[in-house]
């Protein structure tokens, strides 16, 4: 009996680990390949760099790695926080607050999450071409809230909902606004849930190109995820600089989500991408 | 009358769309008490003028909050999707100064079209190939991390979910130099065991060139699922284990008898998840081969990004793009359904 269940557990632990090599395979050889001449990447993939060509990284880093970095941290950073805000104000209103066509708007701002942003290319294009707005930070940013706006609802209302009344009451009953009660008592207490929303529109907006490709032509705007479509058109065959440009773009994102792995997973498993 | 009835109500009076929504708002349940608790002393309030003051300063501060999502989301989801579906009717390109009405002409031109039905036909396939290889290994996986190991459970779980917070476009760079002829690990592993690599490569061969994408798809999102399952599973109760275990049952045995009818819900939800990405699927695609060669991987996402970026088809794209529309909705209803009760 004891023996049978350590040979099942070596067969189980022998298929995972295998298994797990195929998922760790591309991204180790990602890391590596990028410390490599062209000659080693063709004679021999798997080994370690013999002389780790930091220049690659240097090279790829000036290329643009730097200013997409920066231009995808603004957008993110800009979209999530306006997203949370709008989205959260919405949510609290809707879940707490009696008035008139409450229910159709609940609907309406939810019934959005499930469209594809591909099915309004079209006219999103010829809007932001008659405002203006193409190759601005805006002109994905606009967009980029609005399509956050239903999951973010559905997330905080629900939310907003298990919030406990009494706490609102007693405000109340001290005197509190409406306004006071949101700033002063509510909104310190949704932190939590706004975080996690907060989380998973940067996941969502860091990796976005659908419409960044259609909005953001400039290339002093590019987005990470443009540039590295942009350097795989450029660096057909200057592999050793293509690779390092990915790592560059992956390996922030990588590390973060290493060091808040638990964050993560709760949030983004917690309902869907 | 029951609260839940009163929602549905006044839902139902507004679009027939959202009377499906409200059968899945009224599983909610804080919600029905919430609206039952507010409901009844509201409509007393409304006889004394005080209090009807107070609802009207509530009705407009409840307005001021709404509005600025409200505004932004009319502006770039609403009115776009309308002007979606009058564009379809309508011959059009973007850099075209002729617009012209056709009426159905687009969507006769799509029943004839080719390519729409490969795009189509090849988002069945990923839909198909995804479900069968992300649901059925993430099933595996999670049961395996769940209850088949000692240790290395949050190991495995974050290694198998890194390639999840990729972007699909590096992801899609990233197998386009793996499936690569000359530096690329697959053909340098054939090579090695002595197997000729297909002649035209990967992403070359239009019968093969699917299941590369499906490959790289899989690749990143396999975790995903597992990683969603495994939340479900670790919260099947002990006792059942406990129980089955005094029974004589072995692993195989509380894998299909508890650990998977008690996950049934979850794992649909992550089969619908999957299902959604499928039917968006474009990034990847667009990255590894444009929808190429000669159409052989065209999707529906990638067929409305052609037609109305590339060859100046912009109205014909909006006729597209309303079939993508009513597929997606279709799918989400249902998301929206099932993952409400899990």
């Amino acid at each position: 009996m004891k023996r049978q269940s350590t040979l099942s557990s070596t067969i189980v632990y022998t298929v995972l680990i295998a298994y797990s090599v195929v998922i760790a395979l591309p991204l180790v050889w990602m890391v590596t390949s990028s410390l490599k001449t062209t000659r080693e990447l063709f004679s021999s993939p798997f080994s370690p760099p013999v002389n780790p060509q930091w220049g690659n990284f240097i090279e790829a880093w000036n290329s643009g790695i730097a200013r997409y970095l920066f231009n995808s941290l603004a957008i993110t950073v800009i979209s999530v926080v306006l997203i949370v805000i709008v989205s959260g104000m919405a949510a609290y209103a809707l879940a707490r607050m009696q008035f008139p066509g409450r229910i159709p708007l609940y609907l309406l701002l939810i019934a959005g999450f499930a469209i594809p942003v591909h099915t309004t290319l079209v006219p999103l294009y010829r809007l932001l071409n008659n405002t203006d707005l193409l190759n601005t930070y805006a002109g994905v940013i606009g967009p980029y809230v609005a399509f956050g706006i239903p999951f973010s609802v559905l997330l905080m209302f629900a939310f907003f909902v298990q919030f406990p009344s009494e706490i609102e009451d007693a405000a109340r009953i001290d005197g509190c606004s409406t306004w006071q009660m949101i700033f002063r008592v509510v909104l310190p207490l949704s932190l939590p849930s706004m975080a996690s929303v907060a989380l998973f529109q940067t996941v969502l907006l860091w990796n976005e190109f659908s419409l960044a490709i259609i909005v953001l032509n400039d290339d002093a705007l590019r987005t990470i995820p443009l540039g590295l479509s942009q350097f795989q058109g450029q660096w057909t065959t200057a592999w050793p600089l293509l690779l390092s440009a990915l790592t560059l773009a992956s390996v922030p994102m990588l590390i973060i989500f290493v060091l808040m792995q638990k964050q993560f997973i709760n949030t983004l498993s917690g309902f869907s991408k | 009358m029951r609260p839940h009835e009163h929602i549905r109500e006044r839902a139902g009076a507004w679009l027939c769309v959202f009377t499906i929504f409200s059968d899945t708002l009224q599983r909610v349940p804080a919600m029905r008490t919430e609206t039952a608790s507010r409901a009844a002393p509201g409509q007393k309030e409304g006889r004394f003028r005080i209090a009807g003051q107070r609802r009207w300063r509530t009705t407009i501060d409840a307005y001021i909050l709404v509005a600025p999502a409200l505004i932004v989301f009319s502006i770039f989801v609403v009115y776009p999707l309308i002007n979606t579906v009058q564009l379809s009717f309508y011959q059009y390109g973007l850099t075209d100064p002729d617009v012209r009405f056709v009426n159905f002409d687009n969507y006769i031109r799509l029943f004839q079209d080719a390519i729409f039905w490969r795009a189509l036909r090849n988002n069945g396939i990923i839909l198909i190939f995804s479900v069968v290889i992300q649901v059925g290994i993430g099933v595996v996986l999670a049961a395996v991390l769940s209850r088949g190991i000692r240790w290395g459970k949050t190991f495995f779980r974050t290694l198998h979910f890194a390639p999840v917070v990729m972007s699909a476009v590096a992801v899609g760079v990233l197998w386009q130099l793996i499936y690569d002829p000359g530096i690329g690990i697959i053909n340098f592993l054939l090579r090695t065991v002595g197997v000729r690599p297909p002649v035209q490569g990967w992403l070359g061969d239009p019968n093969i060139v699917m299941f590369s994408i499906i490959a790289a798809a899989c690749w990143q999102y396999t975790g995903y699922v597992m990683t969603i399952v495994l939340a479900g599973m670790e919260s099947v109760p002990a006792e059942l284990y406990e129980a089955s275990g005094l029974d004589g049952a072995n692993e195989v045995q509380n894998f299909f008898y508890i650990t998977l009818p008690m996950s049934r819900n979850v794992i649909l939800a992550a089969t619908l998840i999957t299902m959604i990405g499928a039917v968006k699927v474009f990034d990847i695609v667009y990255v590894l081969t444009r929808g190429g060669p000669a159409n052989a991987s065209q999707v529906l996402g990638t067929y409305i990004y052609y037609n109305a970026f590339t060859i100046n088809q912009a109205g014909y794209a909006s006729a597209i793009a309303v079939v993508l529309l009513v597929i997606a909705v279709i799918f989400g209803v249902l998301q929206l359904r099932f993952t409400r009760q899990v």
